[in-house]
Order: C-alpha cells, then sequence, then structure tokens
C-alpha cells in the first residue's frame, strides 16, 4: 500500500510556491495490529469451534528477523486516551483482553519491538495431544481465526496486490494455493499426518515455505527467521479429518529420546 | 500507467519462468547404498549424484531433496539432512502419495 501511495504521490501536480503544509499529528505504522481486526478473530475463533472444540486460543509473537531479541517483550493496546497492558509470557503467547473503549477508539495492539521485526500468529491447542504433535483442525481454527484477525506480516507490495484478492480466511484457509504458513517449536525434519490406519509424510515442498525462497524473496517472508521451521498442512483437504494428528520429526532429536 | 505496464510485465515474467526442479532423479537402490547417516559428507553426495533441489539453513544445516522411480509413472522422495559440518545426520524416504 505505501508503495502504491508513494506512486500516486509522483502523479500529484507540484506547487512550486507557496507549498501547504499539512500536520500530521501520529502515525501507525502498517505492521502494528488491529485491536478490532484481532478481537473479530477471537469472534471466529468462538464462532466455529467446531473444528477444535476443546481447544483454547493465544496469540504468539514470533522473530521475523534473524536479529529480533525476543525476550522481555511488553505488549499494550493503544487508542487514544487508552493504554492497556498485555501481560506476555516467557514464550511470547498472550491473551487479548476484551476492552469496550479500546475498541470504540479503533486502537492498536503494539509491541516494544519494531513491527517489521516480528510477525504474529494464532495459537489454538487442543488438550491432551502427544508431545511433538498438534490436530488438524485446531490448524484450521488458526488459519481462518490468523487471516480474520490480519496477523500474517508478509510484507511485498507486488505480492501483495496480486493477492489480495485472494486473501480472504476462505480464500486462503480453503484452498490448495493458500499457503498459510505454520511454525513448528524446533527446525523439523519431517511433518507426517496420522488419522487411524492413514499415515502420509507430507512432500518437501511442504515444508521450509515450498523449499524455493532464495535469498532474494526471503525478506518479504515473514518466515525469514524461522524457515526451517516453517511447514503447509492440506487445510482444504476434507479427506483428512480434523482430529488428524500432526506428527514432527525435529532436525535434532531431543536429548534422551524425550519430545520437548 | 508506466507502472501498471511494469506489473503486467513483471506477471508476465513470472509466468515465463520455469518452477524450481523437484530433485534429481537417482535410483533408490543408488540412494541407499550410497548415502549412510552419519558417515557420508556433502563433497560425497555431490561426486555421486550432483547437485539437487535444496535448501539451506542459517544454523548452517541443510536438507536436499533426491526423487527414485516407483512404478506406475510416479516418485519417491529421498531426503537428506546435511549437518553444519557437511555430514549426513538423516535421511528419510516418503512413498508416493496414495491420492
Amino acid at each position: 500500500m505505501g508503495s502504491v501511495l508513494m506512486a500516486a504521490s509522483f502523479c500529484l501536480p507540484l506547487r512550486a510556491t507557496g507549498q501547504n503544509t499539512v500536520t500530521v499529528k501520529s502515525t501507525r505504522d502498517p505492521v502494528d495490529k488491529s485491536y478490532r481486526k484481532m478481537i473479530r478473530g477471537m469472534e471466529r475463533f468462538e464462532r466455529e469451534r467446531a473444528f477444535a472444540p476443546n481447544a483454547t486460543l493465544r496469540f504468539q509473537l514470533l522473530p521475523r528477523l534473524p536479529s529480533t531479541d525476543m525476550r522481555g517483550i511488553t505488549l499494550r493496546i493503544a487508542g487514544d486516551t487508552v493504554s492497556v497492558p498485555v501481560p506476555v509470557d516467557e514464550n511470547n503467547f498472550f491473551v487479548l483482553p476484551r476492552h469496550a473503549q479500546a475498541l470504540q477508539e479503533d486502537a492498536a495492539v503494539l509491541a516494544s519491538r519494531k513491527t517489521a521485526s516480528m510477525t504474529w500468529r494464532a495459537r489454538i491447542e487442543s488438550p491432551g495431544l502427544p508431545d511433538g504433535t498438534r490436530r488438524l483442525g485446531d490448524l484450521r481454527l488458526e488459519c481462518r481465526v490468523g487471516k480474520e484477525a490480519g496477523l500474517v506480516s508478509n510484507s511485498s507490495p507486488l505480492f501483495g496486490w496480486i493477492s489480495d484478492a485472494l486473501n480472504t480466511p476462505e480464500g486462503v484457509c480453503t484452498s490448495p494455493d493458500g499457503n498459510y504458513l505454520f511454525f513448528a517449536e524446533r527446525p523439523i525434519f519431517a511433518v507426517t499426518l496420522r488419522a487411524g490406519e492413514r499415515v502420509e509424510t507430507l512432500p518437501f515442498n511442504m515444508l521450509y515455505a515450498g523449499g524455493d525462497q532464495t535469498p532474494d524473496m526471503l525478506p518479504f517472508c515473514d518466515c525469514q527467521a524461522l524457515l526451517d521451521r516453517t511447514y503447509y498442512v492440506p487445510l482444504w483437504d476434507a479427506s483428512w479429518p480434523d482430529d488428524t494428528l500432526v506428527e514432527f520429526e525435529y532436525m535434532v532429536d531431543a536429548p534422551g529420546g524425550v519430545a520437548p | 500507467m508506466k507502472l501498471g505496464l511494469l506489473l503486467c510485465a513483471a506477471l508476465l515474467a513470472g509466468c515465463a519462468t520455469q518452477p524450481a526442479p523437484p530433485g534429481s532423479i537417482v535410483a533408490a537402490e543408488r540412494l541407499s547404498t550410497v548415502v549412510v547417516a552419519g558417515r557420508t559428507t556433502k563433497a560425497e553426495l555431490l561426486a555421486a549424484f550432483g547437485p539437487t533441489k535444496s535448501v539451506r539453513f542459517d544454523s548452517g544445516y541443510e536438507a536436499w531433496v533426491y526423487q527414485s522411480p516407483a512404478g506406475g509413472g510416479q516418485f519417491s522422495e529421498f531426503v537428506v539432512l546435511i549437518d553444519p559440518s557437511g555430514v549426513v545426520g538423516k535421511t528419510r524416504t516418503r512413498a508416493p502419495s496414495t491420492q
């Protein structure tokens, strides 16, 4: 969007004399998250709990640059008159509180880091899963909530223009071309789907953001710092039920064979 | 207008680009004979099979993928994890999709 505005500004006639001055009191970084959007994501979670009936919803901050220091991050909801601190745990998970005044003021959710240095995701987890696994229904709902909440921070203007038309939760989360990126806890070597007797390992091109990211492309992907933890799952494929387990084999096994 | 033309050109150029090869084709028997986790080096892989599709990570690890004919026009995937010291750490084989 910034590029569009910049390009448009080149087309505006310049006034050679008597330049007008516009005072901008404040501006929001476009990557800061909209509180209203994140609340809409939470409302979608409640509406579509059938994907994950017993799950809980949190949000997570993740590094977008290799240099990002993810320790000690603070978070707040900031409106014109309100500022509400949001506790962030040691793994950078948080639960967003509801605040009527912040909604009314169209507040932003701001973290104590440069916005381009992080990305955000919804985290939906059903209880009682084996270590080193996720549940496909949880991931299906994560995609819908994450897109509704406007969390993904891929930043190429060109990609943005092209994908806007498809960039709805339905467009992304129900299409084989949706390419919603998930991040595992640690670098992955394999991801396997298991539903009863049916077991299938995902192809290589569903790991590492497709395995086609070049150094030139990587800065535009919010997987930049997490490429080795990145995977797609077939959210769109109804032949895999919501209770399908998504199992991870990590690059480095946990000490003593205990999954983290 | 110029911006629009540039965008169209970029789109057309993108459409004309061939997708990255999915990995060199190597018989499964050769892979299982040559590649031994904990012993085979990256240089030995290159010497035996040539370059293939790979991803290099900031950690120094690399993932390389080969395709092996599995009959009926299908291919199994053989994935090799190379550790930062340049030695194969893990391998795995993915059978052709059942669907």
